[in-house]
């Protein structure tokens, strides 16, 4: 169809370029506003499973179930009482660390080996690069089922294995060695992910830029460090940036974990964990619904901060 | 001109696919500056590759350790050494319990079938509407489409904890608790996909393109499946992955919305597994847990070994990177 009517389209172009600019913007005012359709759709979805819910949680926040008296307004008094429990904030605190550790940590591994896969000075590059993605495939469930069973305290390998270069007694899911261990899990599931999109960041400097730095003899390092980390900054700035915010939703990994060592995660271990306990276990959804409303403001804060932030610097379009 | 030169050039794309593949590909060798020049003290290279190989281990461990301890039975999986095979080989035995309901707590192939059910229509859905919504933005300037465009990214920052808890108070009251739609309908608003839709279109639709099917007489809709969705299907299918992926992979909003098992998508089925395994003593309950974890992993495995070059290509959170 699109062949065949081409030349007669070419025809009345010049009748169309003589019309009068206003009646032309007119017209392409009015074919612009039809694409309002295109965006509808999402819209709609939008609205019913994003602010709907968003708004029903404020509503429902303000108000107290009590088995006397049934549910009644009482404005503030659950955000106080989520605000002055140590429980919620602890959490908080667990998830500030687990991020100050996991993140940087992943970031430079997944920054080494993508710099050393652009720069071609590993072999099987491309193989590499493949086995370090696979994770991202693996569900968080599975994953955290799989390294349960390899960490556990009394037949995991990894527990022989600390015990053969005697560490023994070594219990990953005690107390103190908890956090490091999901930090662990945390790595494994996202580390190829995060290489990705460096490498991909890091394929787009520009040859002519690295060549000339190493006809003037600039050593490799300084390269790496003055050429190409400036260049991918604003992909490691949005990494950093969702990794935040996944760090501060910990789940998955410790929910899990709770399964394979009763009483290793408390029930308020992170604060979506200590969300879902109160909503769930405890059934007190209004006070559920403002801790989520709480965790959503805390991540907006945080994450709406750093964009202005580097909005201002003209890292975002 | 540019606008009838354009359309043949669209039209030719599908026949020299192959050769525009190699081209890209020697184009690639040639972008890569020979290693000898960056003048790297000899055994560099050796030792860079040893450390990938180290990083690789770590990574293959657990789906290897899986992967044996599948062919186990329950005893062997915590009395033999956890990185080699040992008899009885269970494989099959285990694999079959996956067709029964063992002691009442669901049957794996149901939750199989659930989650491929959940993950192909929200996925599905969720591309559709990206799509449209990233070809609408990235094309048109109607009133409020700059608005909406920073709605879209500002839902990128709401964390999904703070949706879903909400989402669940509100299926307790609309009655649509253990509804397969309210695990549907959620997946399908993906902010993401319509970020990276706008961003595939604003790159892969020339402007010129459309104007010059619009003078054909095309209608917009027309225009959308004829001319632009053809020219955004690298852009469709990276986001058909990623969408696919997180509905597979969502443990957090099946948990709260589902309380009967044969709703269960494989990731609340495993979880709940693992709980009843360990704390209830049902420990025949582990073989299953190790081989239901190995199904879970295969099917999304292929498939990104499948579209390899869609992920490798870069596009993958590619454009944010820019």
């Amino acid at each position: 169809m699109r062949q065949s009517t081409l030349p007669r389209a070419a025809r009345p172009r010049p009748a169309a370029r003589g019309r009068a600019r206003f009646g032309r913007s007119a017209w392409v005012q009015r074919r612009d506003r039809r694409g309002i359709w295109f965006v509808v759709p999402f819209l709609v979805g939008f609205a019913l499973f994003m602010v709907v819910p968003l708004g029903y949680a404020i509503y429902t926040s303000l108000y107290t179930y009590r088995i006397i008296g049934g549910t009644s307004f009482t404005g503030a008094s659950n955000y106080t009482q989520t605000l002055e429990s140590g429980q919620f904030w602890s959490g908080v605190i667990r998830v500030t660390i687990f991020a100050a550790i996991q993140i940087p940590v992943m970031l430079a591994i997944a920054f080494f080996f993508a710099t050393v896969f652009d720069l071609g000075v590993a072999r099987f590059g491309t193989a590499f690069r493949t086995i370090f993605f696979i994770p991202f495939a693996v569900p968080a469930v599975v994953g955290a089922v799989m390294w349960s069973f390899l960490l556990e305290p009394q037949f995991g390998p990894f527990v022989h294995l600390a015990n053969a270069l005697g560490f023994g007694g070594t219990n990953f899911f005690s107390p103190s060695l908890l956090l490091p261990t999901i930090i662990v899990i945390v790595i494994w599931e996202w580390t190829g992910y995060n290489m990705m999109i460096l490498y991909t960041a890091l394929k787009s400097v520009p040859r002519d830029v690295v060549e000339a730095a190493i006809l003037d003899d600039t050593p490799l390092w300084k390269i790496i460090v003055r050429i190409k980390l400036p260049m991918v900054r604003p992909a490691i700035v949005m990494l950093v940036f969702l990794n935040t915010i996944g760090a501060l939703q910990l789940f998955t990994e410790p929910q899990i974990l709770s399964y394979f060592e009763q009483g290793a995660v408390s029930l308020n271990y992170t604060p979506s964990v200590y969300i879902y306990n109160t909503a769930i276990a405890a059934d007190e959804t209004n006070l559920a619904a403002a801790m989520a409303v709480i965790l959503a403001v805390i991540i907006v804060v945080i994450s709406g901060l750093s964009f202005i932030f580097r909005r201002q610097r003209g890292e975002l379009r | 001109m540019t606008r009838i030169d354009a359309q043949p050039a669209g039209a030719a794309g599908a026949e020299s696919r192959r050769q525009r593949r190699k081209r890209r590909r020697d184009a690639q060798r040639e972008a890569e500056i020979p290693v000898e020049l960056y003048g790297l003290p000899r055994g560099t290279v050796p030792f860079l590759t040893s450390l990938a190989f180290l990083f690789a281990i770590f990574t293959l461990i657990p789906i290897a350790w899986l992967v044996i301890n599948s062919t186990k039975t329950q005893a062997n999986i915590f009395e033999t050494f956890g990185f080699w095979f040992a008899r009885p080989f269970d494989f099959f035995h285990t694999f079959s319990l996956l067709f029964q309901n063992v002691d009442g707590y669901g049957t794996f192939i149901q939750w199989f079938g659930n989650t491929a059910l959940y993950a192909v229509v929200g996925g599905v859905g969720a591309t559709a509407l990206a799509a449209f919504a990233g070809y609408g933005l990235a094309r048109f300037r109607f009133r409020g489409s700059q608005l909406a465009f920073y709605l879209i990214i500002a839902a990128l920052l709401v964390p999904v904890t703070a949706l879903t808890v909400p989402l669940y108070l509100a299926y307790a009251k609309a009655h649509l608790i253990n509804s397969i739609w309210g695990m549907v309908l959620p997946s399908m608003v993906s902010p993401i996909g319509v970020y990276l839709m706008r961003t595939y279109a604003d790159i892969s639709v020339p402007r010129e393109l459309i104007d010059a099917a619009r003078i054909d007489g095309a209608g917009e809709a027309r225009i959308f499946f004829r001319v632009a969705l053809p020219l955004m299907v690298p852009g469709v299918v990276t986001v058909l992955l990623i969408s696919v992926v997180a509905v597979w992979n969502n443990y957090f909003l099946p948990l709260l919305i589902f309380n009967i098992n044969t709703k269960y998508p494989l990731t609340v089925g495993l979880g709940l597994w693992s709980d009843r395994a360990v704390n209830s003593g049902d420990a025949d309950l582990y073989p299953m847990l190790v081989m239901g974890g190995l199904v879970t992993i295969i099917p999304l495995i292929v498939l990104f070994l499948v579209l390899q070059r869609y992920w490798r290509g870069g596009m993958l959170l590619g454009s944010i990177a820019n």
